[in-house]
């Protein structure tokens, strides 16, 4: 048996670990119509009966009201940019920069959804900024091979008048 | 504060045990708790024989890479035998579970309490990673957003509206180094200036490196007493004249409408605002000596001046361009440095309250506000969803 | 369902229930845990999902039962008048075996493959060892168990000595009440928490201590004997759990848990364990039986809820019909 005083310095212990949690999301029935109808080139939202909003992307219930949603509304493929951002800096797992990521209220809808905004410029990111300030314009394009997830559709900033 | 319409308070702080802030402690997350909570059971000049109850904050597990921390550093804190619980409301984790604390006093299921904020993020090699799943797997995660991307559009929205630049946030920022340079805690002590701001690296337009908080690591506690448990004593306690807190919807997209509050009026905060000014007879934040404000980017400082009534949304800028919450004003704004020198998530809302007491207390040193007496505290947590406002007085 | 359908359609029938509507609430206190949700923070999209919208809500990471008691704090010191708890896992979503062994320190333990079953079956190794009446009645307090319908979910893994029917079934689970400072049909009449070491090693596998305190402490301030007690629901993750609890809870002498369950019908009687199990609903689980039991015939309750990490802490409410 070994006997020391506690004064002897021993190197610090560091142990490598690796979370690898598996997860399968249940999209519940709203997500689930929503990404179906989206991959026939329409978007869709879903009605609250008490306060009348209607909510995109689509979801069972109004979490303001509390109640639960019941009529769904197709809302338009154009609308406007309220904020934005580009992502400037590249972090581990999320998308290469410079990418523009907004919220867009889709003419007919009552809140906006984010997605990716491509059609900007992005070689001065303060210019780009300027010109997104602006809240241009934007329209829906839709992925050739929808997979059932967001990325099947982005927006375009259009020429067209607010 | 003694107004007679007013309920008198039922709770105080008497206690403060603080870590200094860092990227990275050695020790052990059972070692620096018990560090923090002997330091403020010391402070309160209380044993842990005359605690009662043990509130946990710790932030989300994946940046610690445990399943529930909590349960191994919890014995730590002093919770086998007693009542302990944890508390996980990502960034007003701390000031959470505090308010759970007081809670449990306040029901008189006990006189005396200990809250904790801990956190050990520097365990994660991939904080943003862990913080994107934050969002909703079904419609959001897949676009990448981020707590950082998530603030930036909440920046561009302020310039839509308001017109503030970089170059006002970039001069808080500015303002707030100098505040840590005071901290011995603090992570980041040197006293960057509004050009280094605007000259560090662009994270997501139109925030940079240097508006944004450090990643960092330490444990915050803080005693809490029922008044009937303090009597009467020479020992400053910082009274807690007012608390509240509210949660706003998850959906960001969904506070855009016109008629509507906007996503950047933060609503959650404005409402927690009146109710804790409320009941501590405060018309205006302006009344404060000291406003310890929960916001890991500068821009989200600016947000937080309306709802707390320093200004009207449209005056910020003009407000930061005159030099508001430097020291030579009042209120002095973060003189702890603010989660822009130190953001240890599970533990900087209660940090902000910490700070006030013992800025009421006359107990904080180097950065002592002088005859501070009044301060205000906020908590924010989830992308801006919760948050909460605390008004204490020494008196 | 989507995780917010489960939980929104849960806590909306118990409004509904309670004849309140989301207007009236002032409060939400929450139970759940970010691994089982599968998400980081996953308050921020289940909280609204839970009624939270405009109140002053707040998650705990701990067990249902835990919450329950900071809604019941926040009504007695006024600050509530109308208060919604809630509590879920869905252990469909996730690895239940891959999260429990994340529960466990990564250097002394979790190499180990430790899981919350087996500490339930070290316990159970050691109660066989100590109490002759274990071995004896757990054929026939397994069949009480076994009993009632077997709910959607998959068995728990089996840790020696347990046999399967003695483990619990990982379902999805989702629990909700109303409280509130208005007289009701059921009151809360006290309250009581403990809490235990962290390491295996340090605890008192048979003697459930922070239970043992909880449960006293809960009666005492009652004002009530467990013989006053007739309906009992204590929370334990496998049938040797329920029966020690039964010991702690002081209805019956050390040793005497397994036989109890055996030959009495007053105890989790809609199967506990083996009804369907996630973490950490399972407090205010007992909490929701208790107070149907009540409201159907009972006169005064007892309801556990036990915290991970092998119920290193515990809680325990007195309840009593008005």
């Amino acid at each position: 048996m070994t006997t020391g005083d506690s004064s002897e310095p021993v190197p610090p212990l560091k142990l490598a670990g690796h979370w690898d949690f598996r997860y399968e999301y249940f999209a519940g029935d709203a997500a689930s119509r929503f990404f179906a109808e989206l991959g026939q080139g329409r978007i869709m939202g879903t009605v609250c009966p008490q306060c009348q909003r209607t909510l995109v992307p689509a979801r069972g219930f109004c979490d303001v009201c509390y109640v639960e949603t019941t009529q769904w509304r197709e809302v338009g493929l154009t609308g406007r940019i309220e904020t934005f951002t580009i992502l400037a800096t590249k972090f581990h797992g999320l998308p290469d920069p410079p990418v523009v990521i907004g919220y867009v209220t889709l003419d007919g809808a009552s809140t906006a959804i984010l997605n990716y905004v491509q059609g900007v410029p992005l070689d001065d990111l303060d210019a780009a900024g300027k010109q997104l300030l602006g809240q241009p314009r934007v329209r829906v394009r839709f992925h050739p091979q929808p997979e059932g997830r967001i990325t099947d559709f982005h927006f375009e900033v259009t020429d067209d008048p607010a | 504060m003694t107004r007679p319409d007013l309920d008198p308070p039922e709770v105080a702080v008497i206690g403060v045990g603080q870590t200094p802030y860092r990227r990275r402690h050695d020790a052990t997350t059972q070692d620096l708790v018990r560090a923090a909570v002997h330091e403020a059971l010391t402070d309160a000049g209380v044993a842990m024989s005359d605690v009662d109850i043990v509130i946990a904050g710790f932030a989300p597990d994946g940046l610690a890479g445990e399943n529930c921390p909590d349960k191994r550093f919890l014995p730590a804190a002093g919770a086998i035998g007693r009542w302990s619980m944890r508390v996980n409301t990502g960034g007003t984790t701390g000031i959470a579970a505090a308010f759970t604390a007081m809670d449990l006093l306040e029901a008189g299921y006990g006189d005396i309490a200990i809250a904790i904020g801990v956190e050990r993020m520097a365990q994660a090699l991939d904080v943003p990673a862990v913080f994107n799943t934050i969002f909703d797997p079904i419609y959001e995660r897949d676009i990448g957003i981020s707590t950082i991307s998530m603030c930036a559009m909440r920046a561009s929205r302020m310039m839509m509206r308001w017109g503030y630049t970089p170059e006002h946030w970039a001069q808080v920022g500015a303002r707030n180094f100098a505040h840590a340079s005071r901290n011995p805690l603090a992570q980041i002590t040197r006293p960057y200036s509004a050009e280094a701001v605007l000259g560090s690296r662009m994270l997501s337009w139109p925030i940079r490196q240097l508006d944004a908080c450090p990643i960092s690591e330490g444990v915050c506690a803080v005693v809490l007493a029922r008044s009937a448990a303090i009597g009467s004593t020479a020992r400053p306690v910082a009274w807690v004249r007012g608390r509240a807190s509210m949660t706003d919807t998850y959906n960001l997209g969904d506070r855009f409408a016109p008629g509507r509050p906007d996503l950047v009026d933060l609503l959650s905060l404005r409402d927690s605002v009146n109710r804790a000014y409320a009941q501590a007879g405060l018309e205006s934040g302006l009344q404060a000596d000291v406003a310890e404000i929960h916001a890991p980017f500068t821009s989200a400082e600016t947000m937080a001046y309306a709802p707390l009534r320093f200004c009207d949304a449209a005056d910020g800028p003009e407000l930061v361009a005159a030099g508001f919450g430097a020291w030579d004003g009042r209120p002095v704004i973060n003189p702890s440095g603010g989660p822009q020198a130190a953001n240890a998530v599970g533990a900087t809302a209660l940090v902000r309250l910490a700070e006030c007491a013992l800025q009421v207390r006359g107990r904080a040193g180097e950065r002592q506000v002088e005859g501070a007496s009044l301060a205000v505290a906020t908590g924010q947590g989830g992308a801006n969803q919760f948050s909460t406002c605390t008004v204490l007085s020494s008196r | 369902m989507s995780l917010s359908d489960v939980i929104f359609s849960t806590v909306r029938r118990a409004l509904d229930d309670a004849g309140v509507a989301i207007s009236d609430v002032d409060s939400v206190v929450l139970g759940a845990h970010d691994l089982t949700d599968g998400r980081s923070l996953s308050s921020m999209v289940t909280a609204p999902a839970a009624g939270a919208f405009g109140k002053d809500e707040v998650r705990l990471g701990d067990d249902g039962a835990s919450a329950f008691v900071v809604a019941a704090a926040r009504v007695r010191a006024g600050g509530s008048r109308c208060g919604i708890v809630a509590a879920w896992g869905r252990a469909s979503e996730g690895d239940p075996d891959a999260i429990a062994n994340a529960l466990f320190d990564p250097f002394f333990t979790r190499p180990l493959g430790m899981t919350e079953i087996s500490v339930s079956a070290l316990r159970a190794g050691a109660a066989l060892a100590r109490y002759p009446g274990y071995g004896s009645w757990r054929e026939r307090a397994g069949a009480r168990r076994a009993a009632g319908q077997e709910p959607a979910g998959e068995r728990a893994t089996a840790a020696l000595p347990l046999r399967p029917h003695e483990l619990p079934i990982w379902s999805d689970v989702a629990a909700a009440v109303v409280l509130g400072a208005e007289p009701g049909p059921v009151e809360v009449r006290g309250v009581g928490m403990s809490t235990e070491p962290y390491d295996i090693g340090d605890r008192d596998l048979l003697g459930l201590p922070a239970l043992r305190a909880a449960s006293r402490q809960a009666l005492r301030a009652a004002g009530l004997a467990i013989g006053d007690v007739d309906v009992l629901e204590l929370d334990g993750l496998t049938l040797f759990d329920e029966a020690l609890a039964l010991e702690a809870a002081d209805v019956v002498p050390a040793g005497g848990g397994m036989e109890a369950i055996a030959q009495r019908a007053d105890i989790n009687i809609d199967g506990g364990f083996a009804a369907g199990y996630c973490a950490p609903a399972m407090g205010l689980v007992r909490i929701c039986e208790a107070t149907k039991r009540l409201q159907a015939s009972g006169t005064a309750a007892l309801a556990t809820g036990s915290s991970v990490v092998a119920a290193q802490s515990q809680a325990a409410i007195a309840l009593a019909r008005a």
